[in-house]
Order: C-alpha cells, then sequence, then structure tokens
C-alpha cells in the first residue's frame, strides 16, 4: 500500500490536450433518424378494426350490433363474466396482460379502444 | 351476476370477477383440449351459482370464494393438467339394492 502511494507520487503523466472539438470536420452529419420510434405503434384504425373484430367472434355476441360505442353488458346483453373473457381475448389479441384494477373498468368498446390505444405495449 | 347499468362493482364482486380472470389466466397455460374443458366448467359453474346464490348470502359467497381460491392454487400447479366435475343432484335419491 504504502508502495503504491509511493509510486504514485513519483510518476507525472504528461497530459495531452486533446485537438479542440471544433477542428473535427464539421461535413459530418450526426445520423439523421428519419422514422420515429413510435413507428412501430399501432394505429387507431388498427386498434379499432381488430378490437372490433374480437368482440364481433364472442360466441355470445350478434357480429350486427358490434360499433365501437358499444356497451358490453348494456347494448349487447352479457354479463360482468362476459366481461371478464372478453378483456382477456383483446388481452390475447394485443399481447397484453392488463391488470385486475384496469380490466374492471373496460366494459364497452370505446374504453377498451382507448386503453389498448393508449398502451405503449400493445401488438 | 345480473348485468348492472352503472357498473359500479361492490368489494365482492370484484374479487368473483378477480377470481374468475384467475382461473382463466391459469387455463391458458394447459394444453389446449384441457384448457377449452376448464373454461367451460368454471365458466358454468360460476354462472349457476351466480343465478342460485342469493347475492346478500355474504357467508356463502365467501365460503365459495375461499374454495375457488384453494382450487385456483391447485390448478395453477404444473402438476395439474385439468379439471372434471361431477354433478350431484339433491334432490334423487339413491337406491339401496345395487
Amino acid at each position: 500500500m504504502a508502495l503504491r502511494a509511493a509510486v504514485l507520487r513519483h510518476i507525472r503523466l504528461p497530459v495531452q490536450t486533446l485537438p479542440a472539438a471544433g477542428s473535427r470536420p464539421q461535413s459530418q452529419l450526426s445520423f439523421l433518424r428519419l422514422f420515429s420510434s413510435h413507428d412501430d405503434h399501432l394505429t387507431k384504425e388498427e386498434v379499432i378494426d381488430r378490437v372490433l373484430d374480437v368482440v364481433k367472434s364472442f360466441p355470445k355476441v350478434d357480429p350486427s350490433q358490434v360499433t365501437p360505442d358499444v356497451h358490453f353488458q348494456n347494448d349487447l346483453g352479457l354479463d360482468s363474466l362476459d366481461n371478464v373473457e372478453i378483456v382477456m381475448a383483446l388481452e390475447e389479441e394485443f399481447k397484453l396482460e392488463i391488470p385486475d384494477k384496469e380490466a374492471d373498468k373496460i366494459d364497452s368498446c370505446n374504453l377498451a379502444i382507448e386503453y389498448i390505444y393508449n398502451h405503449p405495449l400493445a401488438g | 351476476m345480473a348485468a348492472s347499468k352503472g357498473q359500479k362493482l361492490s368489494g365482492m364482486q370484484k374479487q368473483v370477477l378477480s377470481l374468475y380472470r384467475g382461473f382463466l389466466r391459469a387455463a391458458r397455460s394447459k394444453p389446449a383440449e384441457e384448457r377449452r374443458q376448464i373454461e367451460s366448467i368454471v365458466s358454468a359453474e360460476f354462472r349457476q351459482n351466480s343465478k342460485q346464490v342469493d347475492r346478500k348470502n355474504f357467508l356463502y359467497i365467501e365460503y365459495l370464494l375461499r374454495r375457488g381460491k384453494k382450487q385456483l392454487d391447485q390448478l395453477k400447479s404444473p402438476d395439474t393438467i385439468g379439471l372434471s366435475s361431477v354433478n350431484v343432484s339433491s334432490s334423487k335419491k339413491q337406491n339401496a339394492d345395487t
């Protein structure tokens, strides 16, 4: 330990000043990203289409009744257990895991579309 | 569970739905045939209870929730591949001569 300190005290390293950043050729433009990082996020249209498809394919649902505004229980005559099933089917379609607290709030196509569209991981 | 307009779920209703969701999630991890069977049995049982059990019978509902949670824990074990149910009709009297 003492040796190390002694060595350090006696070694002097020459400090070189690096050339100023300005001397680097300015023609090197930083790479311009042309695509936004949200490019792989779903469009609202796509979310709406796929949500409606999932709801329409639910066996207890009459597909002709399904619009983006429908309420699962009030308009489609489903019960709260069906609600759970639909939300789980949406989870599988969009590869999401929706926590119970949020899932309980999703009781219409509107809310489903909003939630999924705003979810960063929807796929 | 009757459809309620304006969906304000009671604590107990939330527990029931949470349990139902738990069963459906557990079913996902099983093979396809067993998954279908689990979903159909669980769905039928929950719906039957929702029709037959008085929603004010808190004691019985709590009992069903406890029992359901235990069954769910067993189902989650990777050794369990499925479940089946037996219908016992309380109105029939068994014949003694078999």
